[in-house]
């Protein structure tokens, strides 16, 4: 009961977020994007066709009123047809979503799981060679630019100037194996250059923990230094490391597979989303923002609660 | 205590600590020596930064190394030297034979376990026991440093308590594997006045019921004086003077003792225009005097007291003894 | 005092004693910096590209990179020393040509973004709790929420035809790390005594926030406008490939994104120099902010 009520104090909270992301996402992408007006006539349109067409269009309504429009859809979570496929937005999100996240997840997981693990293994060798090769290794991962890496794995793996053994592009799955073929090269990559980045600030995290002072009399009463790391210092490192996890998941996303999927050619939503902007398909645009402002206030709620979880002393108030 | 016929506990012979720093190695304990023998309280006073708590942590090993380094010397204890066993069998003796609690019961206990957990763990590390076994223990335990409804309190996080409770926890976990030896860092300093009280009753009364050895590392002299054997006075990283605590109350030998003794308010007493205090800074470790160490802020200091350091000689009788070229009468 | 760790006991004794040692923050950041010696050639190769980058933007080298004159992909040769692109353009020409691109984009938008934390970052710290606060930390909020991708997208076609939209986009997303960073350090500084000093005799808060505030959450800016450089080139890749980079000149991020149509037939100078190039700058500029970020903040934290 305590957490339903908190939660549902929580959503409304997270009422002025989500305003403000379709406020800003309405004026770059809707009310300053592409005008359509003109892909839709014929050659030398009289001005009644314009306006026909602008009308169509709902783009000679007052600003506030269009915004009410696209909120009003928010709410009831009706986007329409896409404007280049005329697929309805509901079907698009189904058949792409899907695919993005069965995309992205194993690179995520994976990143985040080898990066706990390496920054476990540095920091019980804080200051010790292992450690700084660990480190050394990150901060090359943190060097290289993700669509480097992206390019010299195709390469090395898809190519036939390397070993030739997966597709090079596109998503033609039909069976698990399938499946597996086609994510290890974009999951190879994605894990690459996410351990970088999280190796280097879990080991961080790791190390401020053990200079507290519980950690020293843990050690004052025989702990042996692997139990110390996995059950005193890990547990009390939870919150940075939830937090990172948690926020990332939104833009990991939408960002994260924007990338992959154009790049491999793969029809997730990161795709859709970016031949939306290229195209102005404003339903598509409008779905996607929205959306992500709400998961982005669903996934603080969670890590919330999560946090009430491995901090006895955090309570939801 | 310091008799002829019983051979001393923990015995420290010219231990040398040092901690690399930017500007250079810095020695925090500087060839100290000094036994505690069974049963007995040796208390180590001094102000802060002269070694005393880089003195309790060495003996357990549990300064950061590095940059921390023992330099040289030996720690004697029940026949073994500390300072040769392996990593592995030092674990082995933390919390079982050597126990350790701190000052900050605040931060000291690993907030997001419960304080039975906690317990559990070190009971389980140095006995063969169920989980079951152990959590009754660690409930007899609570209930013997004097924590009311243990049998509830067990489950409670350490942010649920107050700052003496959780000293209670620490000292009940010290005590759970029955050490010979306990190392007690100042353990009532961080804790109210009338709390501290109560707790320093409680180990001085369970150090008895457990008939174990106690150094008391701490800058409050009252605290020494009700409740150790003997006392170790420290200055700079040097002992400067080591006497039965009668004595060193009644006949301190080093101008420093008298100093220190000299600070302490007391009621009831004449009053007196100013409380004394001494004059001068401590020196900076990295640049000592070749000579005492205190000799710039002693009224006694002469030339001799700068050329050569004076070392501590010990009484074969008494066993008191003083680092000091003019000591007081 | 017993409580706290014997490193911090040996290093108190150090400066306990005031003559000796008594150094502002910054000379003992110097020192420690100039001891760092990744961080010490980290900031060696950030400044050799520099004077690089100096040189194309004087006109003394690299003023060939558009002429289309070689032949198609002219292997490595005395006269193309990292061969030719797909229209016979000079690949070194080019990857030098981008040392200038690259600073521009990084310096721009580290620069902005910096000052842009550090104002909104001080008032929102000096007015924490009010609503200024609030809307700072709303927007803030915001613009972390939108994905960044789709918002650079956004930008670039809102403000098409605009050459800097990357660099709007940047900015406008890049200033809330700093901002955060720079509102909890004032959260902190405005409760010391030599703020409420100020405050007592009269001080105009204006002049408290920018003479005695802002000065003392330097160290913070220098570190995060370090990042935030990196996080700019590095972006810079990205969005050029995907068509919403730099739009005249060229870039190490417009030669990969040529590349991807090269490699697959088997050319790859233009896709390793250019990552060579970029790789070099980055990790440099990866040591020396890592070194400074030691010598400036020994507590370095890690937590959000």
């Amino acid at each position: 009961m305590e957490v339903l009520q908190y939660a549902i104090r929580k959503l409304i909270g997270g009422i002025p977020l989500v305003l403000g992301v379709t406020f800003i996402s309405f004026l770059l992408m809707v009310y300053f994007g592409p005008d359509k007006t003109y892909e839709l006539l014929g050659k030398n349109p009289t001005q009644e066709q314009i306006d026909e067409i602008r009308h169509e269009l709902g783009y000679d309504k007052p600003f506030m009123v269009r915004y009410g429009e696209y909120l009003k859809e928010m709410a009831t979570l009706d986007f329409g047809a896409s404007d280049s496929t005329g697929e309805p937005v509901s079907k698009v999100l189904a058949r792409t979503v899907p695919i993005s996240l069965a995309l992205i997840t194993p690179g995520f997981i994976l990143g985040n799981l080898l990066g706990i693990l390496l920054a476990l293994i540095a920091a019980y060798h804080r200051s010790g060679p292992i450690d700084k090769y660990i480190m050394g290794f990150s901060v090359v991962g943190m060097s290289i630019s993700f669509l480097i890496v992206v390019i010299a794995f195709q390469i090395i793996f898809s190519s036939s100037y390397g070993l030739n053994a997966f597709p090079v592009r596109g998503w033609n799955v039909h069976s698990f194996s399938d499946y597996l073929r086609y994510i290890t090269v974009p999951t190879l990559a994605t894990v690459f250059v996410a351990l970088g980045y999280n190796t280097r600030f879990y080991r961080a995290v790791l190390v401020e923990e053990m200079t507290r002072d519980h950690v020293r009399t843990a050690k004052a009463f025989g702990t042996r230094p692997g139990k110390l790391l996995y059950k005193n210092i890990l547990k009390n490192s939870m919150i940075p490391i939830i937090t990172r996890i948690m926020f990332s998941i939104p833009l990991v996303v939408v960002s994260g597979s924007l990338i992959i999927e154009s790049y491999f050619g793969i029809p997730g939503i990161g795709k859709v989303t970016y031949d939306a902007i290229t195209t102005g398909d404003q339903p598509i645009l409008k779905a996607v923002v929205g959306l992500t402002a709400v998961l982005f206030v669903i996934t603080l709620l969670i890590t919330d609660i999560l946090y009430r979880v491995v901090d006895p002393r955090v309570s939801l108030k | 205590m310091s008799s002829e016929h019983t051979a001393p506990l923990l015995s420290v012979r010219n231990l040398v600590v040092e901690f690399s720093t930017r500007y250079g190695p810095v020695r925090a304990v500087d060839d100290i020596s000094f036994d505690v023998y069974p049963n007995e309280t040796v208390g180590i006073v001094g102000e802060s930064g002269c070694g005393k708590t880089v003195t309790g942590l060495t003996l357990l090993q549990l300064i950061p190394m590095p940059p921390g380094r023992i330099v040289q010397g030996s720690i004697k204890f029940d026949g073994r030297d500390l300072t040769k066993l392996s990593e592995k069998e030092m674990q082995e003796m933390r919390g079982s034979d050597i126990s350790m609690i701190f000052q900050e019961p605040m931060t000291a206990l690993n907030p997001v376990f419960s304080v039975g957990n906690q317990m559990i763990d070190v009971l389980r590390r140095h006995k063969n026991l169920t989980r079951r076994q152990a959590r009754e223990l660690a409930i007899n335990m609570l209930d013997t440093v004097g924590i009311p409804a243990p049998r509830k309190r067990i489950d409670e996080y350490p942010h649920q308590m107050s700052g003496g409770m959780r000293q209670r926890v620490m000292i009940a976990m010290a005590l759970s594997c029955g050490p010979k030896l306990l190392i007690a860092d100042e353990p009532t300093t961080a804790l109210d006045v009338t709390t501290q009280a109560q707790v320093m009753e409680q180990i001085v009364k369970l150090q008895d019921e457990f008939h174990m050895s106690m150094i008391l590392v701490t800058h409050d002299l009252g605290v020494v004086a009700e409740s150790c054997d003997r006392a170790i006075v420290m200055y700079c990283g040097n002992i400067i003077e080591t006497a039965a605590i009668d004595d060193l109350f009644h006949k301190p030998q080093h101008p420093y003792t008298r100093g220190l003794l000299d600070s302490i308010p007391r009621i009831r007493e004449e009053r007196v225009a100013e409380l004394p205090i001494i004059r001068g800074i401590v020196p900076d470790l990295l640049h000592l005097p070749d000579g005492c160490r205190f000799a710039d802020r002693c009224p006694r200091a002469t030339d001799e007291c700068r050329k050569d350091k004076p070392v501590v000689n010990i009484d074969p009788v008494t066993g008191n003894g003083v680092a000091c070229y003019h000591p007081m009468g | 005092m017993s409580s706290v760790a014997p490193e911090q006991v040996a290093d108190q004794a150090v400066v306990d004693d005031g003559a000796a040692h008594r150094e502002s923050i910054w000379a003992k950041a110097v020192y420690k910096l100039r001891r760092d010696r990744l961080g010490m050639i980290g900031l060696g190769v950030v400044l050799l590209y520099f004077v690089v980058a100096i040189g194309v933007w004087l006109g003394i080298w690299a003023t060939e990179w558009g002429d289309v004159e070689g032949p198609k992909w002219a292997p490595m040769s005395a006269e193309y020393w990292f061969g030719t692109n797909i229209i016979g353009q000079d690949i070194f020409a080019r990857a030098i040509y981008s040392t200038k691109t690259a600073f521009e984009v990084g310096l721009v938008v580290a620069v902005l973004s910096t000052i842009i934390g550090a104002l909104l970052g001080a008032l929102a710290g000096f007015f924490s709790g009010t609503w200024i606060d609030e809307i700072i930390l709303w927007l803030k909020g915001v613009l972390d929420s939108i994905p960044f991708y789709l918002f650079v997208a956004a930008v670039a076609f809102a403000l098409t035809g605009n050459p800097y939209a990357m660099h709007i986009a940047m900015v406008s997303t890049f200033w809330t790390t700093t901002g955060r960073l720079v509102r909890g350090e004032v959260i902190k500084l405005k409760n010391f005594e030599f703020v409420e000093a100020a405050r007592a005799i009269g001080v105009p808060q204006v002049v408290i926030i920018f003479r005695h505030i802002l000065p003392n959450t330097f160290h913070i800016l220098l570190v995060q406008a370090t990042i935030v450089f990196v996080a700019a080139i590095k972006s810079e890749v990205i969005l050029s490939f995907l068509g919403l980079g730099v739009q005249d000149g060229v870039s190490w991020g417009l030669m990969i994104a040529e590349s991807t149509q090269e490699v697959l037939a088997g050319f790859f100078n233009n896709f390793v120099w250019a990552s060579v190039f970029l790789f070099g700058l980055v990790m440099a500029f990866n040591m020396f902010s890592d070194a400074l970020q030691d010598a400036l903040d020994p507590r370095k934290v890690a937590s959000e």
